[in-house]
């Protein structure tokens, strides 16, 4: 399964996507990628910057919803777009908090060279869901996020 | 009649539908929906769903209302007009929306399409690289906190002070630029490092810059015209539509997160996780409406400064100062924001999200210049069809809050846009028909094909004939400036 594809028909106006991920990691990274793809073509993109982003939350959810949003924070805030996300997520117990380090690589905006999409306002609740699944056995993680445009 | 939902909607007149009381459980009021017969059957579920989910919220009086340009949005549907009491009633951020003062300025000229068509080429060009546009772009202010905080407090105001713009343009801006009660204490430091760099800038998606011309017969009302700065023969204005970029984003990010939490302890349940709200006296409500008045304020001082770079090009490519080519605002108007206006039932928290602020004649708010007209109003239609200048009605005050539509709203998805044309092909399509495309993004540009629009002539011929607003003239585009 392809770790994230984009749905039209759930917000005419904007960018909605579902990301996959065979663990929590992979979940975050696919759902990155997504967010990462929307803003510009990443292959535009050198990964001359880079941000250590760590986070942690009890809800696994809130988490993906907190990652995403930082990403189209420093979008503006440091004035980059981004070549790819490296992440891992975890949890040393069964109830205690899940853990978030990722990484972010990219480079500061060039309109001239970089191939810019559409400029992100913000991730919503809109239809919002992180869910697990078990597909023959093997465990799936999956996500459904709105961004607004 | 189909219709995408399975409610009952009344027929009131032929442009306003009524969803009554009875068709959801927790619905406080009726829904209306001002529409022809034609939109309303075009309209998706969402619409139907979302102003109903409104009409169930603390404190709304009298009815939840939908535009005729109304769509599927987060929380309220875009197009959505509710108004609430201050006292019982609440303020939430979904009927705002995440661009907060998302706006139109219509700035006229002197000049005819003789004097600009030799030179449009030019003109696009410097617009272009005068006001940046796409994703992430930072404007030529330099701020320091202390002046980013001023700038908050005073809007547009704040511009003119520093010489980015005319005396005269306050009083040609909905609450002349400078909403009271924006408190810089509200807003976070994530809200400030998005915006900083921001002031002066587009953005993308929608948001544009729009050369356009007024042909003598597309004006409909020529004396109001007149008295609006609009003489027809060929004239030149230009439209710009952008809002709060990322300050305002955050803004409305943040208070989203607040609300979800405060809606437990004041013991509000609401129909959709977009709703979130408090009561309006409450101090996250307080809190709120004081961030996003900043907010607002930005988004206003973010068009002044964008008009000045605008005059600044338009001198530069004519060779005359901007006052010798006469181009003074027309007016600039807010369509999504959450404003305390008083109507005949008292001070109510009007929230306008994709809806336009559309005061009639004799309204204290109007500058003396439109006391008699009414509030100038601008509607932006997509970059290949049009836009429309209208003005507000008497009517408007006693059945929709003074509120009407604000542009022609979207009917395809942006990736099917996409699929159907490539921005390259569109730029080159468009330059065939006389209209000159500058875009930062070719992507971005497919997506605002005017296919993926609906038809704004019919919109705006529903709130005309409904009498909410009326047509002043139409504005046909000649170059346009995207993300």
């Amino acid at each position: 399964m392809a770790p994230f594809t984009f749905l039209e028909d759930i917000a005419l106006s904007d960018a909605a996507f579902e990301a996959t991920g065979a663990t929590p990691s992979e979940l975050f990274q696919s759902a990155a990628q997504a967010v990462i793809e929307t803003l510009a073509d990443p292959r535009s993109v050198a990964p001359t910057w880079r941000r250590v982003v760590e986070r942690q939350d009890q809800d696994l959810a809130d988490l993906l919803f907190e990652w995403l949003s930082d990403i189209v924070y420093l979008k503006d805030a440091e004035g980059v777009v981004f070549r790819t996300a490296e992440t891992v997520v975890s949890q040393e117990t069964a109830t205690g908090p899940w853990r978030l380090q990722g990484l972010l690589m990219g480079e500061p905006i060039d309109p001239k060279r970089h191939e810019l999409r559409a400029d992100v306002k913000a991730v919503t609740k809109h239809l919002y869901e992180v869910r697990r699944e078990d597909r023959h056995g093997k465990e799936q993680w999956l996500a459904r996020v709105v961004l607004d445009i | 009649m189909k219709l995408n939902t399975a409610m009952t909607v009344n027929r009131i007149t032929d442009e306003i539908w009524e969803i009554p009381v009875s068709e959801k459980p927790g619905m406080l009021v009726p829904a209306r929906i001002y529409a022809t017969e034609h939109i309303l059957t075009g309209m998706d579920s969402g619409v139907f769903e979302q102003v109903t989910n409104v009409a169930c919220l603390p404190g709304i009086r009298r009815y939840a209302l939908c535009m005729p340009d109304g769509h599927w949005g987060y929380g309220f549907p875009i197009g959505g007009v509710a108004e609430f009491d201050p006292r019982e009633g609440i303020i939430s951020p979904g009927g705002v929306g995440y661009d907060i003062n998302c706006g139109m300025r219509l700035i006229r000229t002197d000049l005819t399409l003789a004097d600009v068509q030799p030179k449009l080429e030019a003109l696009m060009t410097e617009l272009f690289r005068t006001v940046p546009a796409g994703v992430g772009s930072k404007g030529f202010v330099r701020l320091n906190r202390q002046d980013f905080d001023d700038m908050l407090r005073k809007g547009a105001r704040w511009c003119i002070e520093r010489g980015y713009g005319w005396h005269e343009d306050l009083q040609r801006i909905e609450e002349r630029g400078c909403i009271p009660g924006a408190d810089p204490a509200k807003v976070s430091a994530h809200a400030v490092e998005r915006g900083i760099n921001q002031l002066g800038t587009l953005g993308s998606g929608n948001h544009y810059l729009e050369v356009q011309v007024v042909a003598d017969d597309r004006i409909f009302a020529r004396e109001t015209a007149a008295k609006l700065g609009i003489t027809g023969r060929d004239q030149i204005v230009v439209m710009v539509h952008c809002g709060s970029r990322g300050f305002g984003h955050q803004v409305a990010s943040d208070s989203l997160k607040i609300f979800e939490k405060a809606m437990k302890r004041y013991g509000i349940s609401v129909k959709d996780q977009q709703l979130a709200c408090a009561p309006f006296r409450s101090p996250e409500g307080q809190d709120y409406f004081s961030a996003m008045n900043c907010a607002a304020n930005s988004a206003f001082a973010n068009r002044q400064v964008i008009t000045h770079r605008i005059r600044e090009a338009f001198a530069r490519v004519f060779a005359r100062s901007a006052e010798e080519l006469g181009m003074h605002i027309v007016y600039d108007v807010a369509h999504n924001i959450a404003k305390v206006e008083r109507y005949e039932e008292g001070d109510l928290v009007v929230h306008r999200k994709g809806s336009t602020r559309a005061f009639g004649p004799g309204r204290p708010e109007l500058p003396e210049l439109y006391r008699e007209t009414g509030q100038p109003v601008i509607c932006g239609g997509s970059m290949e069809t049009g836009s429309y200048l209208l003005v507000g009605t008497d009517r408007a005050m006693h059945e929709t809050f003074g509120s009407t539509m604000h542009g022609s709203g979207r009917t395809m998805s942006r990736a099917q846009a996409k699929r159907s044309v490539r921005g390259d092909q569109l730029q080159r399509q468009m330059a065939s028909r006389g209209i000159i495309v500058k875009a930062v993004s070719m992507s971005g540009l497919a997506e605002e094909a005017g296919f993926a629009y609906k038809n704004i002539s019919e919109v705006v011929e529903t709130v005309d004939l409904a009498g909410i607003t009326k047509k002043v003239a139409e504005l046909r585009p000649i170059g346009n400036i995207k993300g």
